[in-house]
């Protein structure tokens, strides 16, 4: 069945040769130029755009030999061949020794040899005791003069043919055999032919092009249909005696450069607006921390094992800050020596108030609820996507630098469970879990603590996070008396899972490339 | 955290009960612990254990007590306090002594010399008889041992532990501070004898440990009384006595450090995991010449912990739920903790085993590991609060708006470089000193592939051009982030600033187009700015400007100078806008 979207998908080119050839036609390239006043190139796409739709079969593949004239072939036609020559020379001015026709005739030596060599086998020239070269009258008409004679008259109609050519199937059989022994192939000198073969492929309207021929009749397509409006159509109004061409809407549209978010950035900022949905407001702050905010202040021991020299990358210059906020700073002190006034019994030593300036690279989120303690609002919600630092070898699953993503909750109210009642939410409306367990767990700065694990409806359960109750050994020293939640959240793998990744470090790629390439799944 | 490997039947044997594999990785969330390697074919499975301050679980002994206790048959109806006199829930570890009821020790005895006090002051041990030592158990009490000295002890520094063969040993045993040179023994792994100084420089482990004394003129010294030597803590055992075999029946484990409390609890962990293996324990009295928290004369295993009271409502608080005495004590003895209640106040013990109740919130917690999560349903948070983001995050959000619609391909980099990233490649020789000087660099990077933070966002942007040569042109990338500086003024000696830096990559790309683009950007952020000529070897002198707002520098845009490109190897010309996006955000607000 023809559709109207195979009509207007024809190009003019098309168009104009379906309109042009009926059944039983014989088309090629050089019958389209010959006919239309095509050119070659746009002979051959309107053939084979018409293959591509089953319009034209190719009927038959032949290959055509040509003899094109060379440079010296012309020098034959216009001053005689060899054989005329020396045949000539000797007749006026012999007899004569071989090297002084040579001379004479303007010819190589070797050339004037083979010459001789010929005719005096025909008997025209002959050669005396003292290799003077006579010419001797022809016993009569041979076959042998002839030859010479057809050579002679080939090279002057070559000289008159388009481009040199002479095509093979319209030489006679003689002229054949004589022009492929005086022919070189392609691209050998010395000769005064060259061979030149060349595949000529024809094609036949099918049954299909027939019916695309009448269906084009039918709709008065002519091949003069416009491709583009422009400016000076509009202006002109000239547009409303056009007829506008019919795009093919199938071809595959060429690439264009975008300008984009980042879909790792992008898959971040949907996290932040998520919380902030959710009523929490973002903190921030620097990446070059103290020891006091980012592990003192969370009542982690100086004697800690994660506050190794192995965990931590500390700053080269300057070592240490300044100084460290009061009273924070006393009350962090005596809250680790000896539990100062929060019911604890502290981690009786002696805290180091020179090591606690030692500035380092923030290592987890927490500093900065830490830090967001002491003025922050109660009731309040607080969060942060933060980058965090980590003296790890490199790989699929360590980073040196990574985000994490923290928040702390403040209420007279806020207990176990709108801990995990908050929990849940998150893993509802941040990772679209379908069931949620939570375990206790550990951390060194909430007591009790809880693990979240969820069933994500691609991964499978996996840990999303951990949470807890501040201890009070982290929340009164800053001022706060209150209970406060807490949170941390993986969501590195759920990037990953968005993105179609499986290495952390492809999701801050410097290969412009892939990020261009790179899509995460539509939010919503 | 800790990983330790165990075989499952022995740990099912010291749990009282067997589980499946599910029923095991449920009954591990009351530990908080995680198997890590699931049970292979010779019966060994590997455990993850979370809890820092709870190295009581990380023996096959103390993680099968603490399941039998909450799992086992007798969980639910496990008498309390069977003995009063007793810390422990089950009297099972009657060998402890208190401060002020020291236990009988025989000639079990260590004396320390005075010279120790300032060097590596404690040390607490015990004795062992009973049967043979199995090979299980000698590879279980040396998996003990290490976890308990590496992750406990910080790698032997606050805590290291000897066993020795008690028949080879004549009490008292002398603890000693010796000079390193003249004093020599055979260590263990060694068949010669070699000074203490020789020992800390040639001998694996002496090479691994010995740091923690080298600085000290005379090392710690372990011997009997007729002068055998024991060790040379916290480095090495003699090849002598301080050689264990299986099927040896006496042991003598001392465990020597800098802080007491810990290691008498460690102390405690080994002789309760070797009571729970079938062992009697013989406690040893130390003699101090000095003042230690427990006074001069200590018999160890000592219970030093100190009972923890709150009210119960506190806990209820915390957990937003009823609780009710007795149940709360019952929940509590799952956890292996006695507790009594007097009229709505609840007074816990912590095991012998255990230190880890600095405050009544870490009892909470056992109640609610006791309880079980279950007991807790979720409830939502009813507080309203208005959320927001930071007004740097929305200004953030408003560049990488104008810049997507200018063409740009957004990006993100790690914030870590080397030094030819961020300076060599950037700044000609005699620069580069003072832009390094500009840096936040780390004292202890792990690779010089990640040593610096970067200063700028332009490295990185031409670091992305040179890997994306493939990549069809133009090429149009920003990122917005940070970058750290130097700042002397800054209490941190550094700023952190949320910046902008684009890059066009293009046989086109040139002063003009950036300037153009910088000129739309302000235009769209409501502020003017004036371009000034500035000298900056990284751009293509003449055509690079500073850009001023109110007088104030707030960025930089120009051609990238060829010989950076060619130092990143990149073959097309690059133009780059930075901008400090925190000075532009508060740039209104200038005068």
């Amino acid at each position: 069945m023809r559709t109207d979207d195979d009509i207007k998908s024809l190009h003019p080119l098309e168009v104009t040769v379906l309109r042009r050839y009926g059944v039983g036609d014989v088309l090629t390239a050089a019958v389209l130029q010959a006919d239309l006043g095509l050119n070659v190139g746009q002979s051959n796409q309107a053939l084979s755009w018409l293959a591509a739709r089953d319009s034209l079969q190719e009927h038959n593949r032949r290959v055509l030999t040509r003899y094109e004239i060379t440079e010296l072939g012309r020098d034959y036609a216009e001053h005689g061949t060899p054989e005329e020559r020396v045949q000539a020379t000797a007749r006026e001015h012999g007899p004569l020794p071989l090297p002084r026709i040579a001379e004479l005739t303007g010819l190589p030596n070797k050339d004037v040899g083979s010459a001789f060599g010929k005719l005096s086998k025909l008997g025209i020239l002959g050669m005396d005791g003292e290799k003077q070269v006579s010419y001797a009258a022809p016993p009569g008409p041979s076959a042998a003069q002839a030859d010479i004679d057809m050579v002679r008259a080939l090279l002057r109609r070559a000289v008159s043919a388009p481009q040199g050519l002479l095509e093979e199937n319209e030489l006679a059989e003689d002229e054949r055999r004589l022009i492929g022994e005086i022919s070189k192939k392609r691209g050998s000198a010395g000769a005064a032919f060259r061979v030149v073969e060349s595949e000529i492929v024809e094609y036949k309207l099918t049954e299909n092009g027939m019916s695309l021929r009448a269906a084009v009749e039918a709709a008065g397509l002519s091949g003069e249909e416009v491709g583009t409006l422009t400016p000076a159509m509009l202006r002109e109004g000239s547009w409303k005696e056009k007829s506008f061409r019919s795009y093919s809407i199938q071809v595959p549209p060429s690439r264009i450069l975008i300008g984009r978010r980042n879909p790792y950035c992008s898959y971040l900022d949907q996290v932040k607006d998520k919380l902030v949905s959710l009523g929490f407001e973002e903190f921030d702050g620097p990446l070059v921390e103290t020891e006091f905010w980012n592990s003192d202040a969370l009542f982690m021991p100086q004697f800690h094992s994660a506050r190794d020299i192995h965990d931590v990358y500390y700053v080269a210059d300057p070592t240490h800050a300044q100084e460290i906020q009061e009273p924070f700073l006393s009350h962090v002190a005596a809250t680790h020596e000896d539990g100062w006034d929060t019911g604890s019994s502290g981690w009786d030593y002696g805290f180091d108030r020179d090591f606690t300036r030692r500035l380092i690279l923030r290592s987890q989120g927490t500093v900065m609820s830490a830090k967001t303690l002491h003025e922050a609002k109660v009731p309040g919600k607080y969060f942060g996507i933060l980058r965090c630092f980590r003296y790890d070898q490199v790989d699929a699953t360590h980073l040196s630098d990574f985000y994490q993503t923290e928040g702390i909750v403040l209420g007279e109210d806020v207990n176990l469970r709108t801990l995990m009642g908050m929990l849940e939410m998150f893993a509802v409306e941040l990772a679209g879990a379908t069931d949620v367990k939570c375990v206790p767990g550990y951390f060194p700065f909430t007591e009790p603590s809880v693990e979240i694990h969820i069933k994500h409806p691609e991964l499978g359960w996996f840990e999303l996070g951990g949470a807890g109750i501040f201890r009070p050994e982290v929340t009164e020293p800053m001022g706060v008396s209150v209970p406060v939640l807490a949170w941390g959240l993986g969501i590195d793998r759920m990037a990953l899972m968005h993105l179609g990744l499986n290495d952390l470090r492809e999701l801050f790629s410097p290969n412009i490339e892939n990020v261009r390439l790179r899509t995460g799944k539509q939010a919503g | 955290m800790p990983k330790i490997e165990l075989q499952q039947d022995e740990l099912f044997r010291y749990s009282g009960r067997e589980f499946s594999a599910e029923e095991l990785e449920e009954a591990l969330t009351m530990a908080k612990a995680e198997i890590d390697d699931p049970v292979d074919a010779n019966g060994l499975i590997k455990i993850e254990l979370n809890d820092t301050n709870r190295p009581d679980l990380w023996s096959t002994a103390g993680l099968g007590r603490a399941l039998r206790l909450y799992h086992g048959s007798s969980a639910a109806g496990t008498k309390v306090g069977v003995s009063a006199s007793s810390p422990d829930i089950a009297g099972r570890y009657e060998f402890f002594s208190r401060p002020d009821l020291p236990k009988a020790v025989g000639e079990r005895r260590i004396v320390v010399d005075s010279e120790l006090a300032e060097r590596r002051p404690y040390i607490a041990a015990f004795a062992v008889s009973g049967p043979p030592i199995a090979d299980v158990l000698l590879n279980d009490l040396i998996q003990t041992q290490e976890k308990l000295c590496w992750n406990y002890g910080r790698k032997r520094k606050a805590i290291a532990m000897g066993v020795y063969r008690e028949n080879r040993i004549q009490y008292p045993v002398r603890y000693s501070a010796a000079d390193p040179d003249s004093t020599t023994f055979v260590p263990l792994g060694l068949d010669a004898e070699l000074s203490l100084r020789q020992i800390i420089e040639q001998h694996p482990k002496g090479r691994e440990f010995g740091g923690i004394v080298a600085a000290l003129d005379k090392f710690p010294f372990l011997t009997d009384n007729t002068g055998a030597v024991l060790s040379f803590p916290p480095v090495i055992n003699s090849a002598d006595v301080g050689a264990v075999q299986a099927g040896d029946t006496n042991l003598f484990i001392e465990m020597t450090g800098t802080d007491l409390k810990p290691l008498l609890l460690a102390c405690a962990i080994v002789a309760c995991d070797l009571a729970d293996a079938g062992y009697t324990v013989h406690p040893v009295e130390v003699e101090y010449p000095y003042d230690t928290p427990f006074g001069r004369s200590v018999v160890t295993p000592l219970y030093f912990q100190k009972p923890v009271t709150f009210e119960l409502g506190d806990a209820e608080r915390l957990l937003g739920a009823e609780l009710h005495e007795d149940e709360a004590v019952q929940k509590l003895s799952k956890m292996g903790v006695r507790a009594e209640t007097v009229s709505g106040r609840i007074t816990a013990y912590p095991p012998v085993y255990r230190n880890d109740f600095l405050h009544p919130v870490d009892v909470v917690e056992d109640l609610m590991i006791g309880y079980g999560m279950d007991a807790f349903p979720s409830e939502p948070p009813q507080d309203f609060t208005v959320g927001r983001l930071t007004g740097s995050e929305i200004f953030s959000r408003e560049v990488k708006t104008l810049l997507v619609g200018m063409g740009y391909q957004e990006m993100i980099f790690n914030y870590l470089g080397s030094q030819r990233d961020f300076i060599d490649n950037m700044y000609p020789d005699d620069q580069r000193a003072v832009a390094t000087g500009d840096c936040v660099r780390i004292a202890n990077p792990m690779s010089e592939n990640f040593e610096f933070v970067r200063p700028s966002i332009i490295p990185q942007l031409l670091g992305a051009e040179s890997v994306s040569a493939h990549a069809v042109y133009p090429h149009y990338i920003f990122e917005v982030g940070k970058v750290a500086v130097r700042d002397t003024t800054n209490n941190y000696g550094s700023r952190t600033v949320t910046a902008l830096g684009a890059v066009v990559a293009d046989a086109e790309a040139g002063f003009n187009l950036v300037s153009s683009q910088a000129a739309a950007l302000f235009f769209y952020l409501g502020l003017e700015y004036e371009p000034s000529v500035v000298d900056d070897p990284r751009f293509l002198a003449g055509r690079v400007a500073a850009l001023l707002v109110k007088g104030q520098r707030v960025g930089v845009l120009g051609e990238i100078h060829p010989q950076v490109l060619e130092n990143w190897g990149v073959t097309v010309p690059c133009a780059v806008i930075e901008l400090d996006l925190d000075l532009l955000r508060t740039a209104g607000d200038l005068d």
